[in-house]
Parts: C-alpha cells; sequence; structure tokens
C-alpha cells in the first residue's frame, strides 16, 4: 500500500490555497534536479479557510477597497509561464510561441475568402456562421468607420467591448489597426473599470454600448468629481441610445457621441447618425460611403420614401453568406440585397429610421405597434430607468402591449400611474394593459434586450448565442 | 444626397487625425504588416500598465502564426478563439490572419451545447481559450471529432471559499501512479464521490473531467493540471450553501450575466440537513482514500524547499 503525507490545514487564509499545491510542485522538481526528489513523497492537502476568500485568477478584476470592508481575503493565482502547470491536454500558448520564429510573412488570400467566422442567431434555429472576408473588413475600416469615426494614430481608443463580438472586433481592433491608433484593452467591464481605463490612458475614443453610457453619467453623478474630458469622439451602438443619456454623457464628458448601426452580416456599421449639425434624433443616420441602403416590401420592391418596409443593404460590407447553409444564404441575400429583418423607413433627407424586428412587431385590432415607440414614452417618464415592451395574448387571445419597467433607484411607482403616463402620449391602442416592475432587464452581452427572454419563450437551457 | 453628408477626417473637438495609408484593399494580415512597417516602436497596445510597441504586437502574432504551423494548421483552417480584451487575443487573432487561417471568435460565456456547435459547424481544428476553461473542452473533447488542439494562456480562475461552506482538496502525486489523465480524473471522482457517499450524500455521481454533482447540481469541482512529470489536482467540495451575494460585491459582474456566471450548486449540508466538520470530511477523505486507490495517508511536515516555495507563493499571492 502507497503513502501519501498529509497536511492539514483546517484555518487557513487565500493565499495558503494557492501555495501550498504551487509549493509542493515546485519542491518535487527542483529535488528531482538536485537528486533528491525520491525524499518528497506524493501529498495530499485538505484545507479550510478562516474568513470568506477569493481566490482570483491574475486576470480577474477585484475591488481591494471592497474587498477590505467586506472582511473577503484576496489572493491571487499567477498567470502561468511557459514551464507552469498547464490544464492536462492542453498546450500552453506562451510555450509554443517561445519556440517558435518570431518573423512571419503574412500569407496571400484571395479577398474574397473569409477571415473571420462570427456565429449569430437569427429569429429561429441554431446559430449560423457568418463568413466575413477579407475585402468586407477592408470596406468596413477605409469607407465606412473612417468617415465618421476618424481615428489617427495619436488617438488612443479604449477597447471595452468583447472583441469576439463584431462590433468590437471590427469598429475597435481592425479600425484601430488599420488608423494605426493606440489600444487600450480593458479586459472584464465594470463602469468603475472603464472610468479608470479613459482616465488613466487619456483615452481619446471610446466605442461602447448604451448601457455603459448610461451607467458612467451614473458614476459620474456620484463622484460629483472633474470627469476626464480627454474623449474626443464616442461611438454607440448594439442598441438605442436614449437621448437623455447622450445629452448627459456629452456634457459630463465634454464629447461627443455618434449612433451607429450595423448587423454581423455587415461587418458591423453601415451608418452612423453623426454628431454635430448633421445629427437627427432618433434616426440610425444616412447610409455610410460604400453603403446602399433602400426599403423592401414584403415583395421585394422599394416603398416610396416615409413608408414603413425592411431595411436592405448592398455594398463591400456585406458578407457572401453563412458558412455551409447556401439555402439560408439564398433567404437572406437576394440580388446582392441583404435582408436586414429590420423594420424601418427613410426620410426626404435620407436618413433611415428603425421601427423595429420584424419579428417582435405587435398587432391589435389590426394596427402595428412598434414596441420601440411605446419604449421610448415609457423612457420619459421620470421615475423610470429602462423600459422593454412585448406583445401578450390577452383575455380574448389578442396581442395586447405589455412593458416591463426598470424603476430608478430609490423610486416606487404603481402600474396606473405609468399607463396613465402613456395615455397621455399614445394612441389608445398602443398604451400598455400590462405593467410589469421588475430590477434588471435581459440583455445580450452588447446591451440588446432580450424580448425572447421576456416572452418567456428561451430558458437557459435553450441559450444559444443571444447577440446579433 | 446622403453620401454628401460624410467627409474624410472630421474629428469634431481638435485631436491629429491623421492615421496610417493603406493603398488599396488586402487581406487583414497584410493591412496589419503594413501598418507595423509604417509605425514600427510606436505604442500599439496599453493593457493594465503593461506596453507593446507595433513591431512587439508584430512579433508575438508571428510567433502564434509560427506555432499554429507547427501544431499542422494551415490556410483556410479555422481556429476557434474564446478570450476575453487581453493581449494574448491580439496576438492570435493576427497569428491567425497572417497564417490565412480563419478566426472563430465567440462569447466567454458560452456553455457547453453553445461551443459544441460552433466547434462542429465550424470544424475548428484548435482553439485557443483561457486556462480555466481547459476543463470545459476536455469535457466536450469527444463530441468535438474535429478539434485537435486546445491552446490556453491568461489565467481567470474564480473560486469563491467559506470558512463553514467549503474544503479545499489538493494533491501533488507522481504521473505513473496513473494510466494518464483519464485515469487520474476518473480515480479522484471516485474517491469524491464515496466521501460524498459516507457523508450522507447518496445521489453523488461522478462522470468525466469536471464536477461531481448530485442530480443537475454542481457539489465539488475538481481540476487536474499537469507540470513535469506531475498531477496537480485542485478541487473544492461545498459542505455547505455559499452567500454568493458577498462575493459579488468585490467582483463585478453585470447583473444579468450573473446568474450565468454560477452554476447551480448544492451543498452536503443542503442534501443531508447536517454539516460536517472538516476533521469528518478529512478522515472520510482519508479512508475513501484508502478504499478506492489503497493509499495511505500519514501527516507530514513542508521540507525545506517546500517551505521556501511556499512562502514565495504566499508573497506573490497578495502582491497584485
Amino acid at each position: 500500500m502507497a503513502n501519501w503525507r498529509l497536511f492539514f490545514n483546517p484555518s487557513g487564509d487565500a493565499a495558503d490555497i494557492v501555495s501550498y499545491g504551487a509549493a509542493l510542485a515546485e519542491g518535487r522538481i527542483v529535488g528531482k534536479y538536485q537528486l533528491s526528489g525520491g525524499s518528497l513523497s506524493d501529498t495530499l492537502v485538505i484545507q479550510g479557510v478562516k474568513q470568506k476568500s477569493i481566490v482570483a485568477g491574475a486576470d480577474v478584476k477585484v475591488d481591494k477597497e471592497k474587498s477590505t470592508k467586506e472582511n473577503i481575503d484576496v489572493a491571487y493565482a499567477s498567470r502561468q509561464g511557459r514551464r507552469g502547470a498547464k490544464p492536462v491536454g492542453s498546450i500552453n500558448l506562451s510555450e509554443l510561441m517561445s519556440k517558435a520564429s518570431a518573423t512571419f510573412e503574412a500569407v496571400d488570400r484571395d479577398l474574397d475568402d473569409p477571415a473571420v467566422l462570427i456565429y449569430t442567431s437569427g429569429t429561429t434555429g441554431k446559430p449560423k456562421g457568418v463568413m466575413l472576408s477579407h475585402r468586407n473588413f477592408y470596406s468596413q475600416c477605409a469607407d465606412v468607420s473612417t468617415s465618421v469615426f476618424p481615428l489617427g494614430v495619436s488617438d488612443t481608443v479604449v477597447l471595452v467591448l468583447p472583441l469576439y463580438h463584431v462590433y468590437g472586433l471590427s469598429n475597435g481592433l481592425l479600425l484601430g489597426i488599420f488608423n494605426g491608433t493606440r489600444l487600450a484593452l480593458v479586459p472584464q467591464y465594470s463602469p468603475q473599470a472603464l472610468y479608470d481605463a479613459i482616465e488613466s490612458t487619456d483615452a481619446t475614443a471610446l466605442i461602447a454600448v448604451p448601457a455603459m453610457y448610461t451607467q458612467l453619467v451614473t458614476l459620474a453623478k456620484r463622484k460629483k468629481a472633474q470627469m476626464p474630458k480627454s474623449l474626443r469622439i464616442c461611438v454607440s451602438g448594439g442598441a438605442p441610445l436614449p437621448h437623455r443619456v447622450l445629452e448627459d454623457f456629452e456634457k459630463e464628458f465634454n464629447t461627443r457621441i455618434a449612433e451607429g448601426y450595423g448587423l454581423t452580416e455587415t461587418t458591423s456599421a453601415v451608418c452612423l447618425n453623426e454628431f454635430g449639425e448633421n445629427f437627427k434624433l432618433g434616426s440610425i443616420g444616412p447610409p455610410a460611403p460604400g453603403v446602399e441602403m433602400t426599403v423592401f416590401d414584403d415583395q421585394n420592391n422599394p416603398v416610396p420614401t416615409g413608408q414603413e418596409g425592411e431595411i436592405v443593404i448592398k455594398g463591400d460590407v456585406v458578407t457572401k453568406g453563412y458558412w455551409k447553409l447556401p439555402e439560408e444564404t439564398a433567404s437572406t441575400i437576394i440580388d446582392g440585397w441583404l435582408h436586414t429583418g429590420d423594420l424601418g423607413y427613410v426620410d426626404e433627407d435620407g436618413f433611415f429610421f428603425i421601427t423595429d424586428r420584424k419579428k417582435d412587431l405587435i398587432i391589435r385590432g389590426g394596427y402595428n405597434i412598434s414596441p420601440r415607440e411605446v419604449e421610448e414614452v415609457v423612457y420619459t417618464h421620470p421615475k423610470v430607468s429602462e423600459a422593454a415592451v412585448i406583445g401578450v395574448p390577452d383575455k380574448r387571445g389578442e396581442e395586447a402591449v405589455k412593458t416591463f419597467v426598470v424603476l430608478r433607484d430609490g423610486e416606487t411607482a404603481t402600474e396606473r400611474e405609468i399607463v396613465e403616463f402613456c395615455e397621455a402620449h399614445l394612441s389608445s391602442y398602443k398604451v400598455p394593459k400590462y405593467v410589469e416592475f421588475i430590477e434588471q432587464l435581459p440583455k445580450s452581452p452588447t446591451g440588446k434586450v432580450l424580448r425572447k427572454e421576456l416572452r418567456g419563450e428561451s430558458g437557459e437551457s435553450d441559450r444559444m448565442i443571444t447577440e446579433n | 444626397m446622403p453620401f454628401g453628408l460624410f467627409k474624410k477626417k472630421t474629428g469634431s473637438a481638435g485631436g491629429d487625425a491623421s492615421s496610417v495609408q493603406h493603398d488599396g484593399p488586402k487581406t487583414v494580415g497584410q493591412i496589419f504588416e503594413e501598418t507595423v512597417a509604417s509605425l514600427k516602436k510606436r505604442e500599439a497596445i496599453t493593457y493594465e500598465g503593461k506596453s507593446y510597441s507595433f513591431r512587439e504586437v508584430d512579433e508575438q502574432a508571428s510567433r502564434v502564426a509560427n506555432g499554429l504551423k507547427t501544431l499542422g494548421i494551415n490556410a483556410g483552417d479555422r481556429v476557434a478563439m474564446m478570450l476575453p480584451n487581453i493581449p494574448e487575443f491580439v496576438f492570435s487573432f493576427y497569428g491567425i490572419q497572417k497564417l490565412g487561417a480563419i478566426a472563430v471568435p465567440f462569447n466567454t460565456l458560452y456553455k457547453g451545447r453553445e461551443i459544441i456547435h460552433i466547434l462542429n459547424d465550424s470544424g475548428a481544428r484548435a482553439i485557443i481559450t483561457l486556462t480555466n476553461s481547459a476543463n470545459l473542452f476536455n469535457e466536450i473533447r469527444e463530441d468535438c471529432p474535429a478539434l485537435e488542439h486546445v491552446i490556453v494562456t491568461g489565467q481567470r480562475t474564480l473560486v469563491f471559499l467559506d470558512p463553514n461552506g467549503t474544503v479545499n482538496v489538493q494533491a501533488v502525486v507522481a504521473q505513473d501512479a496513473f494510466e494518464g489523465p483519464d485515469d487520474a480524473f476518473r480515480k479522484f471522482g471516485e474517491v469524491y464521490v464515496e466521501t460524498l457517499k459516507e457523508l450522507g450524500v447518496a445521489e453523488a455521481w461522478y462522470k468525466h473531467q469536471g464536477a461531481v454533482r448530485v442530480g443537475g447540481k454542481k457539489i465539488a469541482n475538481i481540476v487536474i493540471q499537469e507540470i513535469e512529470n506531475l498531477y496537480v489536482l485542485n478541487s473544492v467540495c461545498f459542505l455547505d450553501n455559499l452567500q454568493m451575494d458577498d462575493y459579488f460585491k468585490v467582483i463585478y459582474v453585470t447583473p444579468e450575466l450573473k446568474d450565468k456566471v454560477v452554476e447551480p450548486m448544492t451543498s452536503v449540508r443542503e442534501v443531508t440537513g447536517a454539516l460536517p466538520t472538516l476533521e469528518q470530511f478529512r478522515d472520510v477523505f482519508a479512508a475513501s482514500l484508502r478504499a478506492k486507490l489503497g493509499i495511505e495517508i500519514e501527516p507530514g511536515q513542508l521540507k525545506r524547499d517546500e517551505k521556501f516555495g511556499y512562502e514565495k507563493n504566499r508573497a506573490l499571492a497578495y502582491k497584485q
């Protein structure tokens, strides 16, 4: 029978949890080279902690002040070096890199070959791999983004949006590299981490989602301190930015925000509602250079100016299609026009307005209701922080408007209050029949409200990809 | 009319908007190289107080490209990436682009089923991910036949510990006592299941690398790492349910994602109504080790080299 040593440490601390295993392994390895390894046997360590503790990886952000205040002991597990322990069955990236040469000339590829596959869910089915080619990215950087998000070599752009998402990847990383811009990487978002990144790097540019702008404004108001004024340009996308937040943010940070619109299928942005004199409230802006946009009816014919239909897009930023899904590709890209599934219209100045997603449309008494329109009204209620609207069946089986409401901190309100407020601003058929107060709206990582979850259509086990 | 609204380089509030000039469409990898050639030593990335010039990023990306090549990855192959915004994301992404392969980046919060679909649909031959996600990929590997390599970097481990609620079990053992990593996982899993059964958790089960569960809920988590000729086991067992809110006060996770970060968990106390002491757990674990693996444990002391390593690692653990 083999013998193992036992260390029993019932009231240790967080550092003990990290240190015993590491020390034992290092001791064995050192011992091996000193030919004394035989004296160190296999060892078991059983430990408890004497206070609440966290063992955090070196890349996890922990609030030190709060951990002291909450009496939580925090120890860090170090980053594995190229000779450190690694999970079984894996290859250590630093080890792989250390053995490899530091020169490699980029392989030439056909510009229409895919460079990236990004998986995105449509309205049904499993996520589809959107093929984004070298040409798609070139056009996004050279034609679209550069026009209204003019990054330069003297800029620092904060990359807090996840780079696995088309928005952060395309308008953040690739645009930054294209223009030679300094990139400030933020590995884990928190309002404070983003604030710190802006301040410590003297960032001049920010791309973010509405929730981040909202939380930065809240943070700024709470701090009542001088906010960094280094930001010269900001872009918001992923979901509509409430106008109130836009104005507050621009004031606090002395900057301007442009609102963007785009899809994974268009390598991110296709148009931006530019700051300054060309800004139009509620619009997604005109199409960017190199992008054609129009509005089609159900028979794929253009509709007159001002009339609602489906927004369609053509241009070098449009994907060649979905990976190994020719039928899905053929039904989404028809005669070169990408069908976005977004409903909207274009005004006489060529500015586009989104009214809703096709699927989110609510139909009551033969009238179409845009959840967005109702939400915008609820948003203007002074006690309301956030709102989302869906269609639900009423007692007669007809679709009725339901709004979910997140109140501002410390506020209370009744359902009646919200309904009466809406009655003052909306046609009667658009007024919510049901109001539900919740603490937080379910959102995708880019801040898009997940209406499906509000409808109770997707449980956790069915969640695939939530952002577009 | 709409096109007239867009002018090149219309920065609003001052700032130098001059940028690198590219003379026409090229691949993503070639555009990167043009920027590098133009800016060389200029700072490209700032991350947690560290700085990388464009040339350094290019060297790192080239190392990734060459490294992937040695693994047999070629132009046109898919390489998945599940990484947060750390410099390795940039090195890996441009390494893949230089090689002419296809990057498949996806959400770091995805779980098994979502990942299996993406890996199988794309036919990715390799994945570059965080060290603490490696276990997840080992668990699903048999469901992803095209996946040949799991490449790990970074460190985002997150373990919550409580004086009454958790016990940590670690082991540092020679690899030759086991027939391979699967065997080590299986044997430690058996010891855990036996221990929990002795403590009254009759429904504890363990299938493959990862967690010991009761029904669908996690009651213990097992990670095995390798270094040289050793296996290092790290595991935590839940004796009582944890009050998670306290931990989330010091680590920021967006509210809507919080419930997705924490897996449903249970504990010995929740299942049996009784909270074992650490001494009881130790004795039962020792008996299970004897019964399942024929191993006797004896109290020991740290040797000189180990003591030195222990102090050094403690200092590092609190340094950050």
